[in-house]
């Protein structure tokens, strides 16, 4: 039996805006992503098993647990990888079908997300890298600083089109634009 | 009622991330006490004025649940730990 991937905004999105404003939402077509909850009182070795692996993003979601995401990897391969890695020490579950990432960047990216987000956006407040869960609007994220001016969210499936509709709603002002990126070519 | 909760997880968040689970101060009878003893663990609440010390789930979150030390009348927040470190220290 053959089996189609579609991405869940795939019917929302289509070829997305015609014109690439500053303000831009992107979202990437194919991200692994993996559930990793570490075994109690195991965190610090699940932590160092992360740094070893190196390009590895983890995104922190609660004590001794982490979303851990590959833009170079396949699904399967990346769940792998991690069992490999943290055997007896944490589970781990592929999400990559499960989730879908979303990628906001541009100088007024703050402004966007002050519409929805309630923590400090400051850079000094909210460093390169950090990640947590959070309520955006009504919908519980993922939600990380990807760059300077660059921000990540993370979100359950089904919520991803209602999510997409607040993101251009609260970036209407700034003329917001979207659409996918990317894409792994086929494996064979 | 107190609208930023400093969660030891995730720092300051609205109340709105968060779902109240009721009083934290009630210690669960033993199996065999008696009826009574189980019909106030399980019905009866006191509505207090004051300081209160409550269950929080961050629910939008970490998703843990913590607890929650604040006042009903002034909405001051005394202190948040996390339910599980709440339990071990034994602070009931
Ligand atoms: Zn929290």
């Amino acid at each position: 039996m053959l089996f189609q991937s579609r991405h869940p905004l795939e019917s929302k999105i289509g070829s997305g805006s015609s014109i690439r404003a500053v303000d831009h939402l992107e979202i990437p077509r194919s991200v692994a992503i993996a559930t990793v909850l570490s075994h109690p009182d195991e965190t610090a070795a699940v932590v160092a098993g992360f740094a070893a692996a190196g390009d590895l993003v983890m995104r922190n979601v609660a004590p001794g647990e982490w979303l851990v995401l590959s833009h170079i990897e396949r699904s399967d391969s990346l769940e792998r990888r991690l069992s490999g890695l943290l055997t007896d020490i944490a589970d781990v579950v592929d999400q990559s079908e499960g989730r879908v990432l979303l990628r906001l960047s541009g100088p007024n990216v703050r402004r966007i997300l002050a519409k929805g987000v309630a923590i400090d956006l400051d850079p000094s407040a909210f460093a390169i890298g950090q990640s947590v869960n959070l309520r955006c609007g009504h919908i519980a994220v993922n939600f990380a600083r990807s760059g300077e001016n660059e921000f990540e969210l993370v979100v359950m499936r089904s919520f991803a089109e209602s999510l997409l509709e607040d993101l251009l709603l609260m970036g209407r002002e700034f003329d917001l634009s979207y659409g996918f990126s990317g894409g792994l070519a086929d494996p064979d | 009622m107190a609208s930023l909760i400093h969660c030891p997880h995730c720092g300051i968040r609205p109340k709105e991330e968060f779902t109240v689970r009721g009083d934290a101060s009630l210690v669960r009878p033993e199996p065999d006490a008696s009826d009574e003893a189980w019909h106030e663990y399980v019905h009866i609440r006191a509505n207090p004025r004051g300081r209160t010390r409550e269950h929080w789930q961050h629910l939008y979150g970490c998703r843990r649940f913590l607890v929650v030390e604040r006042d009903t009348v002034t909405h001051e927040v005394y202190s948040v730990t996390d339910g599980a470190a709440a339990a071990r220290g034994g602070s009931r």
